[in-house]
């Protein structure tokens, strides 16, 4: 039983607690509404639309643009993306956790922002820029293979340009600052008196670094994977410049119907990669829940 | 002592590891640095070292401009990303939220759909609303899909967050917005600099969504070199890129430095200081004078040369103010929002009969064109424009095979050239359905502009055959292959390929037997053009003789002007790729809007490029 005064109390804690919270989501889900879920909603009706003559889109609805998706030509492309997209995530994760550890944990602090920032330096020039400078570095008659040439590591230079293994490394290149970041972001604030504690009581380095390290780190983790994933999986520069417009990805899937004009069958493919990405995102955080609860 | 050891052994290690990490991450940035001293125009091979490009970057005042317009929008962006990003994270992970779902997946949404959908959406949603393009429309789009990255690295740094300090100052008397200030705000620092970092550089390298966002004055720098890109990119871009780079690297160094020497509020100082800095230069160059009139060009990139520019300025005095597009299709869905105010556009001739069919251009008097005479009446009447009435040839070129003199030799005239087993892996196509099944459809003795679906079928089995032998499909590099060596044979186009001959002897152009693409990219007036009067006084300008031939010997590409040739220098006006002989062109095409065909080919061409 309460006291009335007590109830008066609470009232005004939640009618302030929902003024806090208006004011800090308030702002940001506004801004998303207005400029990106009304111009998405226009989109989604497109995907229902039909092609024009001239490119423009006729208001004549139905779902062929979705039936004309699950095509068996299309199904391959979108395997192919998750594996390449896939495949960048992981060594993405590989490489930045390390340099993320180092930064957060083993640098001083008057180092720590000067790293971080050298590693997002590269990325304020020109990704197209940066992509053609990976071209003559790849090139069969580029740098690389003059290097290794010179060097007798090989004596026929290697087809490293427009392969898988150019538009692997165009991707990871670019997606690296994803994963550093977040990661950093989630690092630094790990508590190393934790770490030496688990020590203490025994764990060895590599059982630290999993029971303890690891899982601190999750949200960054997930939200690197996150972040690196997703944009692999719509790339289409790199697939075209890197390997050479040969085996292409959903992202030059989507790309050529804009080009072609086929805006509302590019809807439609767009919405069906949104929905496999939020598919696999569920099916992901899941696991790791079922991870956490064990 | 030994654990000791030890320690600085692993630490050894992942300093080693992190070292060879940024050694990947600066490879190709000391490339592009070491090739803005490069003497060859072209990204290739080193021909001796020159400052020149710094100078002529120094000068080019549509660059410079760019990399003002990217600062701005990327400035404004992260501010309001950040702050809007920052109080959502808090919102997330502080309180208690009935719709948790839904927001978690608002905020996936933006990173998830791809930027071309959202580019698009936006740029009709625009269209709906009446809000005009320009700088305030790109950095809105850009808040709208970099402000995830906020949410989600900011409460990276959130969860889990020691709560005890925050508690501690309200328990010692500071109210909440004290506490949120003195408290929080400090603790959350890495992840807001992470966060703001990320937000600034997805900004400033945008291209996709600005591409269709941005308006009348506002070419951002990644779209000043996806332009430059068509035409050919000179090391000018890896000088500006490099000057950028030095003046970060400097920053960083400087901020360095004073945080060492006081606590980090001095570093907050420069840090304001830099951004008022970099601001003001950034302003500095958007703030226009409205005392003359303006006259709005919407072109490809290195098709109006500066001095001709100037020359028209001084002439009338005017001001013209210049926006780059890369693709006849920005160039149409600007169009059609209605929302820019360009007074003059140069699309392609296929796109020419689009715009004419959607109504978006305007008829152009011609009896205010007494220069038009000096054109060769070969360009005028053409099928996209039987009268002439919406366009005027200013540019054309062909479609042809570039190739290497000393690498390959055999006399060859037809297209079945890049059939020839022979030169596997040395042959590049380019990234262009239509161009692409245009050379097939030729060597079969085809048109262009074919139709049936059994002759497309019948063209796609021989591009099939072929793809084992194409080393790339590309439509911006061929001619640095053909320098390179990388290629020994490519299908490309002509201004490009002609480029490349002046730089290396050995390299020749032919048009095959069988016809091939002719083009040509028209100046129109777009309908509601705000100064048409001055459109058509610039129209007249450059047909006269000698102001089309001076630009000619700058851009360097063929002009219809059959009066400006007195005036064009012998080695452009020799090189037979830019001016081939009637002979050769007999047999050239014009590429047709193929109406729902597309879709054909199309299906075809993500067949043969999904093998």
């Amino acid at each position: 039983m309460k006291p009335p005064i007590t109830e008066h109390i609470t009232n005004f804690y939640y009618k302030r607690v929902k003024a806090q919270k208006l004011t800090l989501l308030g702002p940001v889900i506004l801004w998303l509404g207005l400029f990106f879920i009304c111009p998405i909603t226009v989109m989604l009706l497109y995907s229902f639309a039909s092609r024009g003559e001239y490119g423009g889109v006729e208001y004549i609805f139905g779902l062929w643009n979705y039936l004309q998706s699950f095509n068996t030509l299309y199904l391959m492309i979108y395997w192919r993306s998750i594996w390449i997209a896939g495949l960048t995530t992981i060594v993405c994760l590989l490489v930045s956790y390390p340099v993320a550890y180092f930064i957060a944990l083993k640098v001083d602090k008057k180092w720590k922002s000067i790293l971080l920032i050298l590693a997002v330096v590269p990325f304020w020039t020109s990704f197209l820029i940066r992509t053609y400078a990976w071209m003559m570095l790849l090139r069969t008659e580029g740098l690389l293979n003059s290097l290794l040439l010179k060097l007798h590591i090989i004596d026929t230079p290697f087809k490293m340009l427009y392969t898988d293994w150019a538009v692997l490394i165009g991707l990871i290149y670019g997606e690296l600052p994803f994963m550093i970041l977040p990661l950093y972001a989630s690092l630094e604030k790990l508590d190393t008196r934790l770490l030496e504690a688990a020590m203490d009581l025994g764990a060895n380095r590599i059982k630290t670094f999993l029971k303890v390290t690891v899982p601190l780190s999750k949200v960054g983790i997930i939200t690197g994977i996150i972040l690196v994933f997703i944009p692999s999986l719509g790339a289409f520069v790199t697939p075209d410049v890197l390997g050479g417009a040969k085996s292409i990805m959903i992202g030059n899937l989507i790309q050529n119907q804009f080009v072609q004009r086929n805006q509302p069958f590019g809807a439609a493919l767009s919405f069906l990669l949104t929905a496999l990405v939020l598919i696999l995102l569920w099916i992901g955080l899941r696991a790791g829940v079922k991870v956490e609860e064990k | 002592m030994g654990q000791q050891k030890a320690y600085q052994e692993r630490n050894l290690g992942l300093k080693a590891f992190s070292a060879l990490v940024y050694l990947f991450l600066y490879a190709p940035i000391v490339i592009l640095v070491i090739f803005s001293f490069n003497q060859s125009k072209l990204n290739v091979v080193w021909q001796g070292f020159t400052l020149k490009w710094y100078e002529i970057a120094w000068r080019d005042i549509a660059v410079i401009q760019s990399v003002r317009v990217s600062l701005v929008v990327a400035l404004l962006s992260t501010i309001f990303s950040t702050v809007l990003g920052t109080l959502g994270a808090l919102a997330l992970t502080r309180y208690e939220l009935r719709l948790r779902a839904f927001y978690d997946t608002l905020f996936y949404l933006p990173v998830i759909i791809p930027e071309i959908v959202i580019g698009f959406a936006t740029v009709i949603f625009f269209g709906l609303i009446g809000f005009k393009l320009g700088i305030s429309s790109i950095v809105i789009a850009h808040v709208a899909f970099s402000v995830s990255y906020v949410v989600f690295v900011v409460r990276a740094r959130l969860v889990g967050m020691d709560r005890s300090l925050e508690e501690a100052s309200m328990d010692l008397g500071a109210n909440e917005l004290q506490t949120f200030f003195r408290v929080t705000l400090p603790l959350l620092m890495p992840g807001i600099i992470s966060a703001s970092l990320l937000v600034f550089t997805i900004s400033l390298d945008d291209y996709v969504i600005t591409s269709f966002v941005a308006g009348s004055n506002a070419t951002t720098l990644p779209l000043q070199i996806y332009s430059m890109v068509k035409t050919g990119v000179t090391p000018e871009i890896n000088a500006i890129s490099s000057v950028l780079l030095v003046v970060t690297i400097v920053l960083v160094y400087l901020s360095h430095q004073l945080q060492r020497e006081q606590p980090p509020k001095s570093a907050l100082a420069i840090v304001v200081l830099v951004t008022i800095l970099l601001g003001s230069f950034a302003v500095g160059g958007v703030t226009t004078n409205n005392q003359t009139r303006q006259l709005n060009l919407y072109i490809w990139s290195n098709y109006a040369s500066a001095e001709m520019l100037k020359k028209f300025e001084e002439r009338y005095n005017v001001k013209v103010r210049v926006d780059l597009y890369d693709s006849n299709e920005a160039l149409l869905a600007k169009l059609q929002t209605g929302l820019v105010d360009y007074d003059l556009i140069v699309p392609s001739d296929y796109m020419v009969s689009i715009l004419i069919k959607q109504n978006l251009l305007q008829p152009i008097d011609r009896d205010s064109l007494p220069n038009l005479a000096n054109l060769d009446t070969r360009f005028l009447a053409l099928p996209f424009d039987p009268e002439n009435r919406y366009s005027i040839p200013y540019t054309w070129g062909t479609t042809g095979i570039g190739y290497r003199k000393d690498k390959i030799n055999g006399n060859f005239d037809s297209w079945s050239v890049l059939w020839d087993e022979k030169y596997k892996d040395r042959i590049a196509l380019l990234d262009d359905v239509r161009e692409v099944f245009g050379a097939a459809l030729k060597k079969q003795g085809l048109s262009l502009n074919v139709t049936d679906s059994n002759q497309i079928a019948k063209t796609a089995n021989l591009l099939k055959e072929q793809k084992s032998l194409v080393k790339v499909y590309d439509s911006a590099t061929f001619a640095e292959l053909l320098l390179s060596g990388d290629a020994y044979l490519v299908q490309g186009y002509s201004g490009q390929i002609g480029k490349a001959m002046a730089e290396n002897p050995n390299i020749a152009y032919f048009i095959p037997k069988e016809g091939a693409t002719i083009w040509t990219d028209n100046i129109c007036i777009p309908k509601g053009a705000p100064n048409s009067d001055l459109a058509v006084l610039f129209i007249n300008f450059i047909l006269d003789p000698q102001i089309s031939g001076e630009n000619t010997n700058i851009t360097a590409y063929s002009t219809p002007n059959k009066a400006a040739k007195e005036f064009i220098k012998p080695e452009i006006l020799n090189n037979p790729a830019l001016f081939p002989s009637d002979e050769s062109l007999k047999n050239c095409e014009f590429i047709k809007d193929v109406g729902s065909a597309i879709q054909t080919y199309d299906r075809y061409w993500t067949e043969i490029k999904s093998e």
